[in-house]
């Protein structure tokens, strides 16, 4: 019965219209407050874990009763107990005053080691722990540049550092330096035989790694063991490593360690080029000495006759001369043309101000027919 | 219990009268309608008050061209060598200048005389005509500024014609090259030339600018028969022809035919003048035939042929390889060009002219391409002359061309350069007397003038005082 009304009312309800304003009115879930002025209370513990605990931290002042009471304590092994009771027995034999003493030791190593013990923190408003000792400086560096009136300043130290220099070089000069000129030579121009002239690089002792190079450079012409025919040839053997302007063979070597090896093969390849260049197989004459490398450079000069001396000096001065003669005679003839003048001669000689208005042909007849009084030539 | 709660839900109505129900109040327009709608009009914009956008005016150009914008220049187009011809032309007179008096008029042996060096002199009106016919003036020359065309008479004129006239007493041939600096005046001492040869009824043979030979801009075509091949230019020889028919053409009535010419298609029998063979060449086809003819006979010994002048500017152009092509593509020397090969062969002395004569070349600095095996063999010569060192080839260089210095073996080097102050200061007083130099020519003015115009080079001269009138 009630399963048949039951099923009747949900068809129902399928049909039925909804409410348009009817809400449902939701409950919040209920929380706690969230703000409080009152401490929260938690609960509290059993007494008889607090009882255990007081008694692990108790004081003694004595002690062989802290002894009597380890002795007596079951967590402890039957063995630890033993060992307890031992040193009670020697604790007992002592006197007063030594018991005294050394209860007055024990509390003063443990007045000492406190500190150790107190486990480290950090402080709170510190920046960079900088009042923390640095074990690491060996002075104590507070207060060390503080100047206290009684020094100069770093400048003049400086100052006073130079002087010292200069002193010591100029002692060296005076004294040390005049002994030199005991090693000096003299200088002996290299002789017809000595056509090589090597170079050397010296960085006084350091390393450096252009100080193995050596270069030569000789003239082919110096080189009077070879006939004209054969320079030539040397020379075009060189290659580019010749300059025809200052007709010199320059090689340079840094291929080896040392300077004496490379020394050592550039005079080794000279060699060889004197001998290729004597050998008559192939003189190269078909061949022109190239000297497309080089750039020849036409370094202008003041010409000599440019030269102001006296002879060139009255000679401009005779040229014009004679240029303001010409001029004035000129004048005085009449024949000395003026640009602006024979225009103005014209316009009398032409008298026409309307040139432009008449028509072409006619203009052109009369400027033909015109006499002329335009400036006479020569 | 269950039955009158679920009882109770069918005596409940199903909807509650007192919740109002909510009804729309929009007043829908008809969703589709042909007449037009009528809504209220925007409101105007007022003028002024709206700011202008910034990109207002711009626009992004995407392509790399940018359109013509319409209109733009209007009205018509010059013609097909409209401007060319506005270009090459040549003025003489200019009737605002003022007409110089006391000019001494050219005569035959006037520019021979070493007198005369230093003076300006003025053209005759028929040597005017022939000149102009064998393209002897220039357009970049300043005639059109002066009532006349007068020329200066500087020591190089009276050397070189001295020189002609004294080949031509020989009856041998002058074989010179004019080489200098730009704007020295090398064109016009070839004009000098052309003028003194006219004068003195001499053949006069002018190749103007030789460039036109060689750049490809006039026809060609092989000449039949010959090995290695040589092209001919029919066009250009036409009109050479014609040229040298009318600056000749009393020297040409006068002298006769010794050879008859069967190439040619018109029967010129022997003993007809020389105006009728070159009056044969009426068109292209043939023209070259008709020249070389006309060479023929001007050629033939015992015949009383007049000196003849074969002159030539801008000479770089024919000492190269052309712009011509062969059938095979190749590309064709200047030298196989026949008219090239004529003068080339002239100037290296092939030719001996019957009553002597002059070929004359010019070198061109304005237009002209390098040339180093002509540069190297003028200097050569010129170092000859001096007898100075010669300059040798550069041996790894590969610009040399043995057929240049072949042509240039046996030629002399006329070097110009600035002219004296006394030529200068001459050539000043004639500006100033046709009114083109408004100053007083004296010392001052000419040392400046003269010093400006880098010692004395006239056309610097030219540019420093009369460019500012021309036209």
């Amino acid at each position: 019965m009630a399963s048949a009304v039951n099923s009747l009312r949900l068809c129902l309800r399928t049909t039925r219209q909804l409410q348009c304003l009817r809400v449902a009115q939701l409950q919040p879930p209920r929380s706690r407050r969230t703000l409080s002025t009152t401490p929260i209370r938690w609960a509290e513990k059993d007494s008889a874990e607090d009882e255990g605990d007081e008694e692990q931290t108790k004081n003694y002042s004595d002690f062989g009763n802290a002894l009597v009471d380890l002795q007596r304590d079951r967590k402890y092994t039957e063995e630890e107990r033993k060992q307890f009771s031992q040193d009670l027995q020697l604790w007992e034999a002592l006197t007063p005053a030594e018991r005294d003493g050394m209860t007055a030791r024990i509390k003063s190593i443990k007045a000492a080691t406190a500190p150790l013990k107190r486990p480290a923190t950090k402080k709170k408003n510190s920046f960079w722990n900088e009042e923390e000792h640095d074990t690491d400086l060996i002075t104590n560096e507070v207060g060390e540049d503080d100047f206290e009136e009684d020094d100069i300043v770093s400048l003049g130290h400086g100052k006073l550092e130079e002087h010292r220099e200069h002193r010591e070089y100029a002692r060296l000069a005076v004294w040390e330096m005049p002994l030199l000129s005991k090693f000096a030579k003299k200088f002996e121009p290299p002789t017809q035989d000595e056509v090589l002239r090597f170079r050397f690089t010296s960085y006084m002792g350091e390393f450096h790694p252009a100080d193995r190079k050596v270069v030569v450079e000789f003239c082919p012409t110096d080189l009077k063991v070879l006939t004209e025919a054969q320079q030539l040839k040397l020379k075009k053997l060189a290659g580019s490593r010749y300059n025809p302007e200052k007709d010199l063979v320059r090689v340079s070597c840094e291929r080896y360690e040392h300077q004496a090896q490379n020394k050592r093969y550039l005079g080794d390849l000279v060699d060889k080029m004197i001998t290729m260049a004597k050998d008559p197989t192939d003189m190269f004459e078909d061949i022109p000495l190239d000297t497309r490398h080089h750039i020849f450079k036409a370094k202008p000069k003041f010409p000599v006759e440019w030269r102001m001396n006296e002879e060139r000096r009255a000679e401009l001065e005779d040229q014009r001369k004679k240029a303001l003669l010409l001029d004035e005679s000129k004048r005085m003839n009449g024949t000395l043309v003026d640009g602006v003048r024979s225009i103005q001669e014209a316009f009398v000689t032409f008298p026409e101000p309307v040139a432009s208005l008449q028509p072409a042909a006619a203009r052109k007849g009369t400027s033909r027919s015109g006499k002329s009084q335009a400036r006479v030539m020569r | 219990m269950s039955v009158p709660t679920t009882l109770r839900c069918l005596v409940r109505p199903s909807v509650s009268r007192h919740v109002p129900r909510q009804v729309a109040a929009v007043v829908w327009a008809a969703p589709f309608s042909t007449s037009s709608s009528l809504a209220a009009n925007p409101p105007k914009k007022k003028a002024g008050t709206q700011v202008a956008s910034i990109r207002s005016g711009k626009k992004m150009q995407l392509g790399k061209f940018k359109k013509k914008a319409p209109g733009g220049r209007t009205g018509k187009a010059p013609l097909p060598g409209e401007r060319k011809s506005v270009r090459k032309r040549i003025q003489l007179s200019n009737s605002n200048a003022l007409p110089v008096q006391g000019l001494a008029e050219l005569t035959p042996e006037y520019m021979a005389d070493k007198r005369n060096a230093g003076t300006v002199v003025s053209l005759p009106g028929t040597v005017q005509d022939q000149l102009r016919v064998v393209e002897a003036f220039k357009p970049t020359q300043y005639w059109g500024m002066f009532r006349n065309p007068s020329m200066l008479v500087r020591a190089e004129t009276v050397d070189l014609m001295s020189r002609m006239q004294q080949s031509a007493e020989k009856k041998q041939t002058l074989k010179l090259v004019v080489s200098g600096d730009r704007i020295t005046g090398k064109s016009m001492l070839l004009l000098q030339g052309m003028a003194h040869g006219l004068l003195n009824d001499w053949i006069v043979i002018n190749i103007p600018e030789a460039q036109e030979l060689t750049t490809a801009s006039t026809e060609y075509a092989p000449i039949p028969g010959t090995n290695p091949v040589q092209y001919m230019q029919n066009n250009y020889a036409l009109k050479l022809v014609q040229a040298v028919r009318k600056a000749n053409e009393k020297l040409l009535t006068r002298l006769t035919t010794a050879y008859s010419h069967p190439e040619l298609p018109q029967n010129i029998p022997i003993n007809s003048t020389l105006m009728q063979l070159a009056n044969s060449a009426k068109e292209a086809d043939g023209a070259w035939f008709v020249f070389h003819a006309l060479w023929q006979e001007l050629m033939a010994k015992g015949q009383g042929r007049p000196p003849i002048l074969f002159t030539l500017d801008g000479l770089q152009h024919i000492m190269k390889v052309s712009d011509y092509r062969s059938a095979a593509f190749n590309p064709i020397h200047s030298h196989d060009l026949a008219l090239v090969r004529l003068f080339t062969d002239c100037l290296a002395g092939s030719y001996q002219f019957p009553a002597g004569g002059a070929v004359l070349a010019a070198t061109s600095r304005g237009n002209a391409p390098r040339t180093p095996s002509m540069e190297l063999a003028l200097s050569q010569r010129e170092a000859e002359q001096t007898g100075a060192e010669p300059p040798k080839h550069d041996p790894f260089s590969r610009d040399y061309d043995t057929r240049v210095e072949a042509s240039l073996k046996n030629v002399q080097v006329m070097k110009v350069s600035g002219v004296s102050k006394l030529e200068a200061r001459a050539v000043m007083e004639y500006w100033a007397a046709s009114g083109l130099l408004r100053k007083t020519v004296d010392e001052a003015t000419v040392t400046e003038k003269w010093t400006v115009g880098g010692h004395g080079v006239l056309g610097e001269m030219e540019r420093a005082s009369l460019l500012t009138m021309r036209p």
